[in-house]
């Protein structure tokens, strides 16, 4: 992980905490995380077929296997990773709660004084109808980020963007190569000739 | 490697700037000294990963007294070892080339030592008994010396911008529920925001902790607008948020198809033959950098099987419409003919499991009875 510079300063032992949420481009645009991801991804994929026999693989196990590979490779320090994780578990909550520190809020929210407020609605005079409701449709869109404050929510939606880009671009390249393979078997069987084509690309 | 500095993030982070000083801090002192020297002495220590805080350790006693260490390791006289003894008084020794860097440097490392090296001194020195019991007492003193100064020195910085951040606050700091709202609002950065009031500005407790909250919300929108691409151009919150609500739904969308088509070649897979494949892309990719480029070089070969393409996989048609023209020239000799009976035909009897897929061509909303189908062939 990257820290930001500024953390060991001579000024001394300041809280630290909150430094080492590094900058979302930079983790995840690294070489070593697509690799990281592609071979967690991979690895998934591999236990499902196996996991799944001779039933059909759907693409609902695919894209959830990939999603939890994802959040796997967040390492689970963000609240979409680990609302992606545990959002198939029963006891989401306490797991969630465990994981992370998410503040559960009670319906009748009580009026906090200002500093850190946690509704959607920042500053109402400064952010019209039209901000707030486009917020609420990215908190609704990024898993796990209902009803977070507005810096929270666009920097959860930051890390989700980057992930998401590494995301597609290793599921791409994982297909077209998994397709290059199966393709350049002469023989409809994949088996005998998929180790050619390896040794191919491999050379 | 990411996940085990993960893990530790919490202790690691603090110790990397500290092993990239003491990395360069050692490089001068090899450049110096000779470089037999070095080797001798970091040898006996225990390698950095496992002992990363004795590392530092070692480096957190006074450079001086690390000097003394590497003495005692060679014994061999030298023009080098000669002109090391007096780095001694690291203070006031005028042969030393670059005295002024390393002292600084020194000062650095000792100021980050006495913090994270206290405990972990004692720590690395059992662990680094193999023979160099001599070199402690001589170390331990002046370190104990040192040590109450420094908390002290560090003490007072802490005193003094509690001081400016006070000051600067001014009169209008009524209570300490104020106090706790500043310490709360600015959790990204030092617990004691230095903020001066700009010209026109109220110096409100309000205000300021409005002011912060909402330069945290822009720093962070302007975080997004540099991520999603396009985004730099427009102006107005609201319409950046409808650019970043959309990036997000189409990447969404081309997850899901990309699960698809994973989901649709994969039974065909034997996985034990791409597990090569994938160890050889990782090797290839290790070596030759960034990702970007591992992704081409698959794609780039990938089209150059297209030549050779069989019947077999129509999958291709959904992402590389534009390479059809090339191909159709290939294909023609031994499928067209398939290729128009699935179209008429649209379902999968009969006809190979491959060859259905061709209706895929049609629209992304034909995948939904696409994969019904597969279902039912498989």
């Amino acid at each position: 992980m990257i820290s930001s510079p500024c953390s060991t300063s001579a000024a001394g032992r300041k809280k630290q905490r909150t430094y080492f949420r590094s900058p979302p481009e930079s983790k995840w645009r690294s070489g070593s995380q697509q690799l990281i991801y592609g071979r967690r991804l991979f690895d998934a994929l591999r236990a499902a077929r196996s996991g799944g026999g001779r039933s059909a693989i759907s693409s609902r196990d695919i894209k959830n296997a990939a999603d939890s590979a994802l959040a796997l490779t967040a390492q689970a320090q963000t609240r979409w990773s680990r609302a992606l994780l545990f959002g198939c578990c029963s006891r989401r909550k306490v797991l969630l709660k465990a994981a992370g520190k998410i503040r559960r809020r009670r319906p009748p929210r009580p009026a906090r004084k200002f500093g850190g407020n946690a509704s959607p609605e920042p500053t109402p005079m400064l952010k019209g109808k039209k901000v707030t409701d486009r917020l609420c449709v990215l908190s609704r869109i990024v898993p796990g980020c209902q009803k977070l404050s507005a810096p929270c929510l666009l920097e959860e939606a930051a890390d989700y963007v980057a992930a998401l880009e590494l995301q597609v671009k290793t599921m791409r390249a994982l297909a077209d190569a998994l397709c290059a393979s199966s393709l350049s078997s002469p023989s409809r069987e994949s088996a005998p000739s998929t180790a050619g084509a390896c040794d191919e690309f491999a050379s | 490697m990411a996940l085990s500095s993960g893990a530790g993030s919490g202790n690691s982070g603090t110790y990397t700037p500290e092993i990239t000083e003491t990395m360069r801090f050692e490089e001068e002192i090899q450049s110096l000294m000779g470089v037999n020297l070095i080797p001798l002495g970091f040898e006996c220590s225990p390698p950095v990963n496992a002992g990363s805080s004795s590392f530092t350790a070692l480096l957190g006693l006074q450079p001086n007294q690390a000097v003394e260490l590497l003495h005692e390791l060679d014994p061999a006289p030298s023009p080098a070892i000669a002109a090391g003894a007096s780095f001694r008084p690291f203070g006031c020794s005028p042969t030393f080339p670059s005295n002024a860097s390393l002292i600084e440097r020194a000062t650095r490392l000792s100021v980050f030592a006495t913090g994270d090296g206290s405990p972990e001194g004692s720590s690395a020195i059992p662990s680094n008994s193999e023979g160099d019991h001599s070199p402690y007492p001589k170390s331990e003193p002046p370190d104990s010396d040192s040590k109450p100064r420094r908390p002290a020195k560090r003490k007072d910085a802490d005193k003094s911008s509690k001081a400016k951040s006070l000051t600067k606050k001014g009169k209008c700091f009524p209570g300490d529920d104020d106090g706790d709202s500043f310490a709360n609002l600015d959790a990204d950065k030092l617990p004691y925001v230095h903020v001066r009031a700009r010209r026109g500005q109220a110096t409100d407790s309000h205000s300021l902790a409005e002011r912060a909250r909402r330069e945290k919300i822009n720093a962070r929108m302007k975080l997004l607008q540099e991520l999603v691409p396009g985004c730099s151009k427009i102006s107005g919150t609201a319409l950046v948020l409808d650019e970043i609500i959309n990036h997000v739904q189409s990447l969404q969308r081309q997850v899901e198809i990309l699960s698809m088509r994973l989901a649709a070649v994969n039974p065909r897979i034997d996985f034990t033959g791409l597990d090569n494949l994938f160890t050889a892309e990782c090797g290839r990719a290790a070596a030759a950098g960034p990702g970007p480029g591992w992704t081409d070089g698959v794609i780039r070969r990938n089209q150059q099987q297209h030549h050779h393409y069989e019947h077999q996989q129509p999958i291709w048609h959904v992402d590389h419409q534009q390479q059809q023209q090339q191909e159709t020239a290939g294909w023609e000799r031994d499928e067209t003919p398939l290729h128009h009976h699935v179209f008429i035909s649209g379902s999968s009897s009969g006809s190979p499991p491959g060859t259905s897929l061709f209706g895929y061509d049609s629209a992304a909303s034909a995948a939904l009875p696409l994969s019904s189908q597969l279902k039912s062939e498989i």
